[in-house]
């Protein structure tokens, strides 16, 4: 490709100077890491020859956002193509809990007995996603939340009328949970919780295995074709900037495939692309475990970015520190190197690994006393120091002298009453950490067990157009899920967001692009 | 090449019926000094691994087997387990620790048509993981 600067204002778009500084700023990047765009630059329709193949909207990614997108370009009359870089189709949502974060009075809430309303839905995502949120998209996703939970079940997926009231599905049988902070200090106070986390039911959190089937086999079965070891590598932009198609890679050969009325790059994430994760999300890369199916290697938000798309968030992402199951050590308390609490140690798991990594250097403890620590060795919670006394256990920990001690101390005044004046967190909770020997886990994030997955990606609107630096819609261009940078910000408000919000948008982008005129 | 996976066979005893590699894979790591494994190093780079296995006996199988108890079962047999690719429900070996070294190194010519996703490792790092899972066993 050319990088001539004579070229640079003499002709072309706004967008062609766009793609030149993409170029000039992944060159610089690559002085510090190798992250480079020019492998994903666009190829300028003049310069295809001849098309391999022609539907009217390719889908790059079969996870939910993609196979969601396949579903209403479909329904929508429109020919779709979904491509899978892997052999295994279903994306990191088929390796997921499978939870969609749904409300506002859903078919399983009402059968269960739950009222919930699309304001207090609205008023918690707001709330909890704090000055990130997307007001536009969050509004457009409770409005409509009832419907897409209906969709989810005439789309085949499953779910049991069973309501669980663990912190963490861990019974083999319920399908409706209280998924994130929605009971947890301050929301309790000011918006009615209800439990929003649907998830076909399934031991361990993998629901998301039964969930991608019934979507994926319900695409087929609309007539979307799937064609899995293809992978994207370019999209093809028209002269006046729209996109036209891409150009894959199968059996290590080049093929141009024409898409009549949009791509939808559906690709996941860049969690497993490590250069890129350091240069834009250096709060995740120190996290111990990456967490997604291979190919969250954003390989479609570079794709997008080459071509002008504008990216957000993107050093934001889920950081899940599960000190729950079971219950029992949210008694405990979390600490900073100061011996200070900061978080309410019953919220969402996704708000605890928030607050480690962004707001307290990516070190903290969790303080158990002997009731309450685990009586086993265990994988998640490595054990940093145990000691008779907390002053002991502090000055192991190389805390500030008394620090510790005086956490424990005013925590324990408060507790033996079930209150906590200074986190809130809930009464049954609140008990004294009083009995010997008191162990402190190390949630340092190189040494806990911290899942961690990106939530940075493609500018957007509430159709899942791709926008451009100027605010400007890239015409015939759609990115959904975790390609896009949508609902879920850090912190983590709760299970269910990321695959609700890539199955929502993603159907959004899909009918958008199968009914746009090219 | 076929001499070298020969090799691999006397070394491990392991019956091969239907995975063995294709001529061109490359030359195995076993050949030279086996590395020594670091079990601790091991539990933390199995986190990730944590996405679709425990090697936990009592937590069961998850979007993947179980693996305790994994060397010297023969693979594509974990109880209860029913998500095995055809590849691996034909594979027809038994687990020995060269032999998950050698797929973790060479997914794209061992076992390709597995469902599992394989990310690339060094050999010191496929060292360290089978040393944290050999602690995992009657």
């Amino acid at each position: 490709m050319s990088t001539d600067d004579t070229s640079a204002t003499g002709h072309g778009s706004r967008r062609d100077f766009l793609r030149k500084l993409a170029l000039a700023s992944a060159g610089a990047a690559s002085a510090t890491a190798s992250f480079d765009l020019s492998a994903a630059a666009p190829a300028p329709r003049r310069d295809i020859r001849h098309w391999d193949a022609t539907t009217d909207v390719l889908i790059v990614g079969s996870g939910a956002a993609g196979i969601a997108a396949a579903i209403e370009a479909r329904r929508a009359g429109a020919d779709a193509l979904v491509i899978e870089k892997f052999h295994v189709p279903g994306g990191s949502s088929s390796l997921s809990g499978g939870v969609c974060y749904c409300g506002g009075g859903t078919a399983l809430q009402k059968a269960l007995g739950f009222d919930d309303t699309v304001e207090a839905m609205h008023d918690y995502m707001i709330a909890a996603s704090g000055l990130h949120a997307s007001p536009d998209k969050i509004q457009i996703y409770c409005e409509n939340s009832v419907a897409h939970f209906d969709w989810l079940v005439d789309n085949g997926v499953q779910y049991a009328q069973k309501f669980s009231d663990e912190k963490e599905i861990s019974i083999p049988d319920g399908s409706l949970y209280f998924s994130g902070s929605e009971r947890v200090w301050p929301y309790r106070e000011t918006i009615r919780p209800a439990p929003r986390g649907h998830v076909p039911p399934s031991p361990h959190l993998i629901g998301g295995r039964d969930l991608m089937a019934a979507l994926t086999a319900s695409a087929l079965k609309l007539g979307a074709t799937l064609k899995v070891r293809v992978s994207a590598e370019r999209l093809i932009v028209e002269t006046d900037g729209s996109v036209s198609g891409a150009i894959v890679e199968e059996n290590g050969q080049r093929l141009n495939i024409r898409a009549r009325k949009g791509v939808v790059l559906a690709a996941g994430g860049f969690i497993h692309n490590r250069a890129m994760l350091e240069l834009f999300a250096p709060e995740l890369a120190a996290c111990s475990a990456p967490w997604g199916r291979a190919g969250d290697l954003g390989i479609g938000i570079r794709m997008g970015m080459a071509a002008g798309g504008a990216v957000l968030r993107m050093n934001q992402g889920f950081v899940i520190i599960p000190i729950y199951p079971p219950e029992t050590i949210v008694r405990g308390i979390m600490v900073n190197e100061r011996g200070q609490r900061f978080v309410p140690e019953d919220g969402y798991y996704g708000l605890l690994g928030h607050e480690i990594a962004f707001h307290q250097n990516g070190r903290a403890w969790l303080i158990a006393d002997h009731d309450i620590a685990f009586g086993w060795d265990d994988f998640r919670l490595p054990v940093a120091a145990t000691a008779p006394t907390i002053a002991e256990l502090e000055g192991k920990l190389r805390m500030p002298a008394g620090a510790l001690v005086q956490s424990v101390d005013y925590y324990n005044a408060h507790a033996s009453r079930g209150d906590d004046p200074l986190l809130h967190k809930a009464e049954k909770y609140n008990v004294p950490l009083r009995a010997a020997p008191f162990t402190a886990y190390d949630l340092t994030l190189q040494n806990v067990f911290a899942p961690v997955h990106t939530f940075g990606g493609l500018h957007t609107n509430i159709d899942a157009q791709v926008i451009d630096a100027f605010g400007d819609v890239i015409p015939g261009l759609y990115a959904a899920g975790r390609t896009s940078a949508g609902i879920p910000v850090g912190p983590y408000i709760g299970s269910g967001v990321s695959v609700g919000d890539a199955s929502y948008f993603g159907r959004r982008g899909g009918r958008h692009a199968a009914l746009r005129r090219a | 090449m076929k001499t070298a996976f020969a090799f691999l066979l006397l070394l491990t005893g392991a019956a091969i019926a239907h995975a063995a590699p294709p001529a061109d894979a490359p030359v195995m790591a076993s050949t030279k000094p086996a590395l020594s494994g670091d079990a601790a190093r091991g539990r933390k780079l199995f986190f990730q691994c944590r996405t679709c296995h425990y090697p936990e006996k009592a937590y069961g199988n998850h979007n993947g087997p179980n693996l305790y108890g994994i060397f010297g079962r023969k693979a594509g047999t974990r109880e209860g387990y029913e998500h095995y690719s055809e590849a691996m429900k034909n594979a027809g070996f038994v687990w020995t620790p060269q032999l998950l070294d050698f797929w973790l190194a060479h997914p794209d010519t061992f076992l390709p048509d597995s469902s599992m996703i394989v990310f690339a490792t060094t050999a010191q790092e496929r060292a360290d993981l089978i040393a944290y899972l050999m602690q995992f066993h009657d």
